[in-house]
């Protein structure tokens, strides 16, 4: 760009231009380029979390890191929860999404309590599932007893696999809204005609869903699964609020280490060294997500 | 014909049981406390009260937290949409260097989890002499508020078609001139849209609110309510429940009168169809 000349009113542009974004990037720097900086920095080091003092352990952190089981046991854990959480995500939002993209009756507000769980906050969501969970009084346990599917109360929260599998659904009740939107959103403009023609080809309406409905979805679920996979997998909120990461560390998470080893051990970098791995698993999602979207806005 | 009630059916049944929390939520929070330990439960509460709204609002800090969190979540969603909206404009109609790149660190923090900026935030904000204090979360919470905003208000701006900006300047606007009386009236809809998501995101975030406030004075509601009613020993499930519920008013509102801002910044956010 530098080596066409420009016009006075180019420049002038430019200079606008530039103003124009300051604020951002001035933000930028301050609260996200400077602590993600700031956060390498500090995992080469031992940080006392209540006086902040630190001594330089190079890269000693890490390679304790690499030697703790509770490291690989967390991330196996955090695998664990995204996949589960993911593919129940997908397959009742592709399922829920096309039942709402059908006439039925009063779809305006059906559409509207199935959207709320999403925009409820986690708080919210996690408070009412652990009422809703409560070995005692808990609607869940009663009902599974009326209906004959189990003869004891289940301690949902409590133990092993319930931890993982509650954790699991609620995640998927929250989120899957998110998957319904953006799908509802793309079936509402594959053509008619792409039916009509599979219709005329003696194709019933499942062999339309496997031949037409799926294949135009390919691209827009794809862009799905790797955001949600993304954000499935840097969760906090509902794991910390709904377990806590227990029963002792079974649902323990990597974000949850990170959290209990500043704030409770006092170890800031210790977890520092843990954020920085994290993210650096994170950073292959995130790069395919960026050059998928980058090469999109090119053409 | 009966196929078809019978796909209503079946599909309200579907809608009914993922929103029956919600519904179980309200329910409880109308019960009289002793009659939630009551075995088996209740479904429709025998006796309706409103008690636990009326303790809450009148012997408990909730009011407090419910300031805090409105000043909060308003000044972050104002300051984040000011910046973003000029920042959006130059990001996608001007040139010059490093504008892509800039895009590309954009997109970089909108999906950056939270857990690696805390520890160094953090520190920060202790040496500023802010923490415990609304300021020290309205910094915290730009760094997710802003790069969200900024991706949406981008492609709102993508929308918007070139030549109106040109007509506008061929006809004597000045460049800042064309983005007050053209882009901003055109742009006014993805604005709204991106304010509400924005407000939404502050209103119900926790992590920050958990680690960097620490005093009843500047709590939000999500760490407030927690704090307040859950302790290991016993937990106030009435009021835990009218809290919920009242924590989720706003929501309530933008669902009943503005929802379709909210479906359009769906399609706007990432999730190209």
């Amino acid at each position: 760009m530098s080596t066409v000349r420009r016009t006075p009113l180019e420049r002038q542009y430019a200079l606008i231009g530039s103003l124009l974004i300051a604020p951002t990037v001035l933000i930028f720097c301050a609260v996200i380029v400077y602590p993600l900086v700031s956060a390498v920095y500090l995992s080469l080091f031992q940080v006392f979390t209540p006086t902040l003092e630190g001594s330089w352990v190079g890269l000693e952190n890490y390679r304790t890191l690499l030697g703790k089981n509770e490291f690989w046991s967390s991330l196996w854990t955090n695998i664990v929860w995204t996949v589960g959480t993911l593919t129940l995500q997908i397959i009742c939002g592709v399922g829920m999404a096309l039942v709402l993209h059908q006439n039925i009756w009063f779809r305006s507000i059906a559409r509207s309590l199935i959207l709320f769980p999403y925009f409820v906050s986690t708080v919210v969501a996690v408070l009412v599932w652990k009422w809703v969970f409560n070995d005692l009084y808990g609607i869940l346990n009663h009902l599974m007893i009326v209906a004959g599917l189990i003869d004891f109360p289940v301690d949902y929260l409590g133990s092993m696999p319930n931890a993982m599998i509650s954790v699991i659904l609620v995640g998927a009740w929250k989120y899957f809204p998110f998957v319904v939107i953006a799908v509802l959103a793309r079936l509402q403009t594959i053509p008619d005609a792409l039916y009509e023609a599979a219709r005329i080809d003696g194709a019933g309406p499942i062999a339309s869903f496997w031949d037409v409905t799926l294949p135009q979805l390919r691209e827009v679920l794809v862009v799905i699964i790797m955001l949600r996979a993304i954000w499935d997998f840097k969760e906090f909120d509902l794991i910390y609020l709904l377990t806590g990461g227990g029963p002792v560390t079974s649902t323990q998470t990597l974000p949850l280490l990170v959290y209990k080893e500043a704030f409770k051990l006092n170890q800031m970098g210790m977890a520092s060294a843990y954020a920085v791995v994290m993210m650096a698993i994170m950073l292959v999602f995130m790069v395919i997500y960026i050059r998928r979207t980058r090469s999109e806005d090119d053409t | 014909m009966i196929r078809r009630i019978a796909f209503n059916l079946f599909a309200w049944t579907i809608v009914l049981a993922v929103a029956f929390p919600l519904f179980w939520m309200v329910l409880t929070s109308l019960k009289p406390q002793f009659e939630l330990f009551r075995r088996p439960p209740t479904f429709l509460p025998e006796t309706w009260t409103v008690e636990h709204y009326w303790t809450l609002l009148s012997s408990t800090k909730f009011l407090t937290y419910f300031k805090n969190s409105v000043i909060l979540s308003t000044t972050t969603t104002l300051v984040v949409v000011a910046i973003a909206t000029i920042g959006a404009y130059s990001l996608v109609r001007f040139r010059y260097r490093g504008r892509e790149s800039l895009a590309f660190l954009v997109l970089f923090t909108y999906l950056l989890p939270s857990v690696v900026l805390i520890i160094p935030l953090y520190l920060m904000l202790v040496q500023l002499g802010l923490s415990n204090s609304i300021l020290s979360l309205v910094i915290a919470y730009t760094t997710f508020a802003l790069p969200y905003a900024l991706w949406l208000l981008r492609s709102f701006m993508a929308g918007i078609p070139e030549d109106l900006e040109s007509a506008a300047l061929v006809d004597g606007a000045s460049r800042l001139g064309a983005f007050r009386d053209v882009i901003l009236p055109q742009l006014l809809p993805g604005i709204i849209s991106t304010a509400l998501f924005t407000f939404i995101l502050s209103w119900n975030e926790y992590l920050y609110a958990l680690v960097l406030v620490n005093s009843d004075s500047a709590r939000p509601l999500t760490t407030g309510v927690m704090n307040m009613l859950v302790s290991s020993f016993n937990i106030e499930w009435s009021l835990l429940m009218a809290a919920s519920v009242m924590m989720s008013v706003p929501l309530i509102i933008v669902f009943a009168f503005l929802q379709s801002y909210l479906t359009r910044g769906f399609g706007a956010g990432g999730v190209k169809g």
